[in-house]
C-alpha cells in the first residue's frame, strides 16, 4: 500500500514561488527518482510530501486519503536525510527504535523489531555504538534502519548517498535497490547522480524550476526526451547539440546526438573535425572534437583509442538516433 | 455558537485580546513572559505613577497628586543635574576607555603564545569578581593612602603619599570601571577576531601589508560591529553602575561621584522621598531607552531573519 | 627559538605572537591582576603582616622568613571567618542563586525552544521585549519592588531575591538557549518530527540532550549574575536573608579595618563564581552578547 497523488500543489517561500501548480501520481511500489538542477525544488517537493513543509495550495493524498493538513508523523512516511540526521546522543539501538517508541510500542516489541532490522542491515554488532563512533556508510545504514523499522507506506530519500565516498556509494546503491526489491515499498528518491537515477528508478521525474519537464522510465527518458532540457539532463556525458546549418539539414532548429551514438573514423565520415582533449577511462575514451559548422562535440568510443590532440578525424552520427528539436526546444518526431 | 464567535476568554478586549490569545497559543513561552512582565514591567508602570505624586514615606499624610511637579523639581535641583552629568561622564569615559583597553587586551591575547590560556583567564577575572569586592580590592590594595601599592611606589621615588580617592574621585571610579569592563569588551572583541579567518590576514600579508596596515585595514573594519555591540552593552550597564560607587566612594567626596542610580538610592533609602526618586528613575529609564533602541537594532541585524 | 615555538607551522588556527607581544601580554595580565591577587595574598597573612610595606607576594615556608617580598601563609583568617557568622550569608546566597537559576532554566528552555519553531508567531517581538526588560535600569523599578516586597511581607526573605533574580536572568537565558537551539542541525529535528515526536518529545528527547553544554553555559551565567548581585540584596534584605555581598558590608562596618581578615573574607565571597567563570570562559561571550556572538 502506498500510492501518492499530488494535485495542483504549489509552494511559496514568502513571495517566491518555488513550486508552480504541480500534479504527480506515484503508484504503489514504484521507485521514483527526482532529478533536476540544484535549486529546482526537489527537496522542497519531498518535504511537502513528508509534511515537513506546508503546501501553499493544492492537496497531497496517500492511498486516496487527503493528508494535506496532517502532521508529518501521522502520514506514515519515513525519511532518510543526506546528513543522516541521527540522534547523536542515542546509541544505534535507540536511534532505530525511536519511531516505535514514539508510536507507543512496548519495550519487548521494540527490541525485537530493532534486532530484526539490525540483522538485515548488518548492524547487529553495532547496536550499542553511538552514531559519532560509526563510519559514514554505517550511519546511513542506521538511518535506513530507522526508516524501515516502522514499516512505512513510503520511503523518502533526499540525496542519501551524496556524503559517501564513491566505492561505498555503489555498495549502498545496490543495498537500497535490493531492499526495495524485497520490501516492495514505494520510494521517492532525490539525487544528483545520473547513475543512481538510471539504475535505481522505475520512474524518473525531471524537474526544472519546480516544473515537471518529463516523467517516465529511465529508458523512455533516455530514448525519447520530450525536450532539449531533458535530453541534456539525462545521459552522461551530456548529449551533443548542434544548431544552424547542420540542424536545418535535418529540418530542425537543433539536433542532438549522444556521444555514444557517433561513430569515429580516421578516414571518412559525415563531419570532419580536429581532436581536442582526449580522456582515457580505460573502458571508454571520451574525445572532444571541434567540427567546423557544428561546434565542439563529445564522442564516446568503447575501449582504448589511439588518437592524440590535434589529429584530424571523421565523425558519423547514427542516423536512427538523432534527436530533433524545434525552435521552442520541444522534441520533434524521429526522421521517418 | 456563531461562526465568527471569538474565543470566549480573551476575545473581548481588542489589544489585550490579541495578546491573551497569543499567550494562550504559546504555552511554552507564556510563563517566562508573564514572570518578566509581572516582575519588571508592572513595577515600572508603578514607578511612573509614583513619579506623579508628592510622596514621602516619613510624611505619608502629605501624599498628594502632583502632576509633573516632581519632574519640574528635579530639573531645578542641582544635585540631580550634577548626577546626570556625573553619570554621563562616567559612562562616556569608562566605555571609551574600556573599549580601547579591551581592544588592546584582545589584540594581545588573540594569537597563540606561551601561557595564553592563563593570561586570558587573568584578564577576564576582573569582570567575574563581585563588583563590590573588586572595588574593595582597589580601595585597599591600590588606592589606599596607607596600604596602597600606588603610594608605596610614590614613596620609593621620594614623593608624598596622596589620598587618591579623595583627590581624584572621578578618575578613581573610572579606573575601577575600566578595570572591570575592559575584560567584557575583550571577550566580545576576541570572538570577533576569531570570526575573522586567518586566510584574510594572510592574504593581506602576501599583498605586502605590515602588522599596522593589517590591523588598520583588515582587522579593525571587521571588528566594527563587535565594537558597536560591546560599546552599547557596556553603556547600558555602566550608566546604571551602583556597586562600585557604593563601595569605593559612597558618592563622595561631597557629591563628586554621585551618579543618578546612587542619587535615587539615597533619595529612597535616606530621604524616603518616593515621588522625586521615581521621577529620576523614569528619566534614567527614558535615557537608557535611546541606547537600548540602537542596541536592539544592532542585535537584530546580527541575528538575521526571524518569523 | 624557544621550545614552545617548535610546533609545526602547519598547525593551523590562529598564528603565533611575537616574543615581544608575549612579554607584553604577560605584563599587562599581571598588572591587571594585582588588585585581586594581592587581596587573595593578604588573606593568607597575619593581621600584623598584612598592611606592611613593601608588599610581600611570595608565600614561603616559615624557615625562610625575612627574605624581601615574601611572607609565611596562614589559614587562620579563614578559620576565624568560617567559625563566625559567614555561613548563614553563604547559605542565603547559595539558595537565592541556585534556586533562581533552576527556575530560570525551567522557564527559559521551553520558551527558547518555542522561539525557534516555525509556527510560533511574533518571535521577534517577544525576543526584543524580553531583552529590553533586562536593559531596564534596576533603579527604575526598585521603588515599587521595595514597597511591594514590604507590602507582602517578603522583606528580608530569600524568596524575594529568588523571584527577582529569576526575572533578572530570564531574558538572557532565553536568548542564550535560543541561540543554542538554533545551532542544532535542522535535519535531526525534522527526523524527530517524521518519527512521530511531538513538540514535547522533540524538546525533551532530541533537542535538549543535544544542547547540554548550552544549558550548562546558561546556568553558569545566571549563577554568576545572581551571586554577584548587590543592589537588590542591599535594599530587600537586612539580616535573615542577607547574601554574601552584605556579609562583606556588615563585616567591614562591624569589625573595622582588619586588613587580613577583610581580604580573606573578600576572597571567599568572590571566589566561587570566579572559579565558575574560569571554567565557563568559552561560553561567556555567548551569554554576554545575548547569543548574538558565538
Ligand atoms: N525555507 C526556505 N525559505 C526560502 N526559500 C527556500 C527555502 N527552502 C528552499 N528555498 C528555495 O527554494 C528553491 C528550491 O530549493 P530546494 O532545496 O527544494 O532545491 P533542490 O532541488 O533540493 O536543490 P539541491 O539539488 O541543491 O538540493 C531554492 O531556490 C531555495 O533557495
Ligand atoms: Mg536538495
Amino acid at each position: 500500500m502506498g500510492h501518492i497523488t499530488l494535485s495542483n500543489v504549489t509552494k511559496q517561500f514568502g513571495a517566491v514561488e518555488v513550486i508552480p501548480p504541480l500534479d504527480l501520481h506515484i503508484e504503489d511500489g514504484e521507485f521514483v527518482v527526482f532529478v533536476g538542477p540544484s535549486g529546482c525544488g526537489k527537496t522542497t517537493l519531498l518535504r511537502l510530501i513528508a509534511g515537513l513543509e506546508d503546501v501553499t495550495s493544492g492537496s497531497v493524498a496517500i492511498d486516496g486519503t487527503d493528508i494535506t493538513g496532517v502532521a508529518a508523523a501521522q502520514r506514515g512516511l519515513a525519511m532518510v536525510f543526506q546528513s543522516y540526521a541521527l540522534y547523536p546522543h542515542m546509541p544505534v539501538r535507540d536511534n532505530i527504535g525511536f519511531p516505535l517508541r514514539m508510536a507507543g510500542l512496548d519495550k519487548a516489541e521494540i527490541a525485537r523489531k530493532v534486532e530484526a532490522v539490525a540483522e538485515t542491515l548488518n548492524l547487529t554488532g553495532h547496536l550499542d555504538a553511538r552514531p559519532g563512533q560509526m563510519s559514514g556508510g554505517q550511519r546511513q545504514r542506521v538511518a535506513i534502519g530507522r526508516a524501515i523499522v516502522r514499516e512505512p507506506k513510503a520511503f523518502l530519500f533526499d540525496e542519501p548517498l551524496s556524503n559517501l565516498d564513491a566505492a561505498l556509494r555503489v555498495n549502498m546503491r545496490l543495498e537500497i535497490s535490493e531492499l526495495h526489491q524485497r520490501l516492495k515499498t514505494t520510494a521517492i528518491y532525490v539525487t544528483h547522480d545520473q547513475v543512481e537515477a538510471m539504475t535505481m528508478a522505475t520512474k524518473i521525474v525531471v524537474l526544472r524550476s519546480g516544473i515537471i519537464e518529463q516523467v517516465g522510465s529511465p529508458m523512455e527518458l533516455y530514448n525519447q526526451p520530450r525536450n532539449l532540457f531533458v535530453a541534456g539532463f539525462i545521459g552522461s556525458p551530456k548529449m551533443n547539440f548542434v544548431t544552424g546549418e547542420t540542424a536545418a539539414q535535418h529540418g530542425a532548429a537543433t539536433i542532438g546526438v549522444r556521444p555514444e551514438h557517433i561513430a569515429l573514423s580516421k578516414d571518412a565520415g559525415d563531419w570532419k573535425g580536429r581532436v581536442g582533449i582526449v580522456e582515457h577511462l580505460g573502458s571508454d575514451t571520451f574525445l572532444h572534437v571541434t567540427v567546423p559548422g557544428a561546434g565542439p562535440l563529445t564522442v564516446r568510443v568503447a575501449g582504448e583509442m589511439a588518437v592524440r590532440f590535434g589529429d584530424t578525424v571523421f565523425l558519423t552520427p547514427d542516423a536512427n538516433k538523432i534527436h530533433r528539436f524545434d525552435a521552442a526546444d520541444n522534441a520533434m518526431s524521429r526522421r521517418p | 455558537m456563531k461562526p465568527d464567535a471569538k474565543p470566549a476568554l480573551f476575545g473581548r478586549i481588542p489589544i489585550l485580546g490579541r495578546f491573551g490569545l497569543w499567550i494562550w497559543r504559546n504555552p511554552l513561552i507564556a510563563p517566562a513572559l508573564l514572570v518578566v512582565i509581572v516582575v519588571t514591567q508592572a513595577p515600572f508602570i508603578l514607578t511612573v505613577i509614583y513619579s506623579l505624586f508628592r510622596w514621602n514615606l516619613q510624611r505619608p499624610e502629605n501624599t498628594a497628586f502632583n502632576g509633573f511637579g516632581n519632574y519640574l523639581d528635579i530639573f531645578r535641583d542641582s544635585r540631580f543635574l550634577d548626577s546626570v552629568v556625573t553619570s554621563l561622564s562616567f559612562t562616556v569615559a569608562a566605555v571609551l576607555l574600556s573599549l580601547l583597553v579591551g581592544l588592546v587586551y584582545a589584540l594581545l591575547v588573540h594569537d597563540r603564545f606561551f601561557g595564553r590560556g592563563i593570561v586570558r583567564t587573568l584578564l577576564i577575572t576582573p569582570f567575574l569578581i563581585m563588583p563590590i569586592i573588586g572595588a574593595l580590592a582597589w580601595k585597599y590594595t591600590v588606592l589606599s593612602p596607607i596600604f596602597g601599592i600606588l603610594n608605596w611606589i610614590v614613596r620609593q621615588f621620594g614623593g608624598t603619599p596622596i589620598d587618591w580617592i579623595g583627590m581624584y574621585p572621578v578618575a578613581s571610579v573610572v579606573a575601577v570601571l575600566v578595570w572591570r569592563w575592559a575584560p567584557f569588551m575583550m571577550i566580545i572583541i576576541l570572538a570577533g577576531l576569531q570570526a575573522l579567518n586567518d586566510d584574510q590576514r594572510e592574504a593581506a600579508r602576501m599583498d605586502g601589508a605590515g602588522p599596522w596596515a593589517e590591523t588598520r585595514f583588515i582587522v579593525l573594519p571587521h571588528l566594527k560591529k563587535y565594537l558597536q555591540l560591546s560599546g552599547l552593552l557596556g553603556s547600558i550597564f555602566i550608566v546604571n553602575e551602583f556597586d562600585v560607587i557604593f563601595m569605593l566612594t559612597q558618592g563622595g567626596p561631597g557629591t563628586a561621584t554621585t551618579n543618578v542610580p546612587f542619587l535615587i538610592y539615597q533619595s529612597v533609602f535616606y530621604s524616603f522621598d518616593i515621588g522625586h526618586a521615581a521621577a529620576m528613575a523614569v528619566v534614567i529609564v527614558l535615557g537608557t531607552i535611546v541606547v537600548v533602541t540602537y542596541l536592539l537594532k544592532l542585535l537584530g541585524s546580527l541575528m538575521g531573519d526571524l518569523d | 627559538m624557544a621550545f614552545w615555538n617548535r610546533r609545526p607551522a602547519a598547525a593551523r588556527g590562529i598564528e603565533r605572537a611575537s616574543r615581544l607581544r608575549t612579554v607584553l601580554a604577560w605584563g599587562v595580565a599581571l598588572f591587571v591582576s594585582f588588585p585581586f591577587l594581592y587581596l587573595a595574598t593578604s588573606g593568607l597573612k597575619t593581621e600584623v603582616e598584612a598592611p606592611k610595606m613593601p608588599p610581600a607576594f611570595v608565600p614561603v615556608p616559615e624557615f625562610l622568613n625575612g627574605i624581601p617580598f615574601t611572607y609565611t601563609p596562614t589559614l587562620q583568617n579563614y578559620r576565624l571567618i568560617l567559625a563566625g557568622d559567614f555561613m548563614p550569608y553563604f547559605v542565603n546566597s547559595a539558595m537565592a542563586t541556585l534556586v533562581s537559576t533552576l527556575i530560570v532554566l525551567l522557564l527559559a528552555i521551553p520558551a527558547a525552544y518555542a522561539l525557534t519553531l516555525p509556527q510560533t508567531t511574533s518571535k521577534r517581538n517577544v525576543l526584543f521585549f524580553l531583552i529590553s526588560t533586562r536593559f531596564l535600569p534596576v533603579v527604575g523599578v526598585i521603588i515599587p519592588i521595595f514597597l511591594a516586597t514590604r507590602f507582602v511581607g517578603l522583606l528580608d526573605n530569600v524568596l524575594a531575591l529568588i523571584i527577582l533574580y529569576t526575572a533578572m536572568n530570564l531574558p538572557i537565558a532565553v536568548w542564550m538557549m535560543r541561540s543554542f537551539f538554533q545551532d542544532l542541525p535542522a535535519d535531526v529535528l525534522d527526523a524527530g518530527r517524521m518519527d512521530g515526536a511531538g513538540t514535547f518529545h522533540e524538546l525533551t528527547l532530541i533537542a535538549l540532550p543535544m544542547v547540554k553544554n548550552g544549558v550548562l553555559a546558561t546556568a553558569f551565567l545566571a549563577i554568576i549574575f545572581a551571586w554577584n548581585e548587590f543592589l537588590l540584596a542591599l535594599t530587600l534584605t537586612t539580616t535573615r536573608a542577607a547574601t554574601v555581598p552584605l556579609y562583606m558590608i556588615s563585616f567591614m562596618s562591624a569589625q573595622g579595618l582588619w586588613y587580613a581578615k577583610m581580604s580573606a573574607a573578600g576572597t571567599l565571597v568572590a571566589l566561587p563564581v570566579v572559579i565558575l567563570g574560569w571554567f565557563g570562559q568559552k561560553w561567556l561571550v555567548r551569554g554576554l552578547s545575548m547569543g548574538a556572538v558565538k
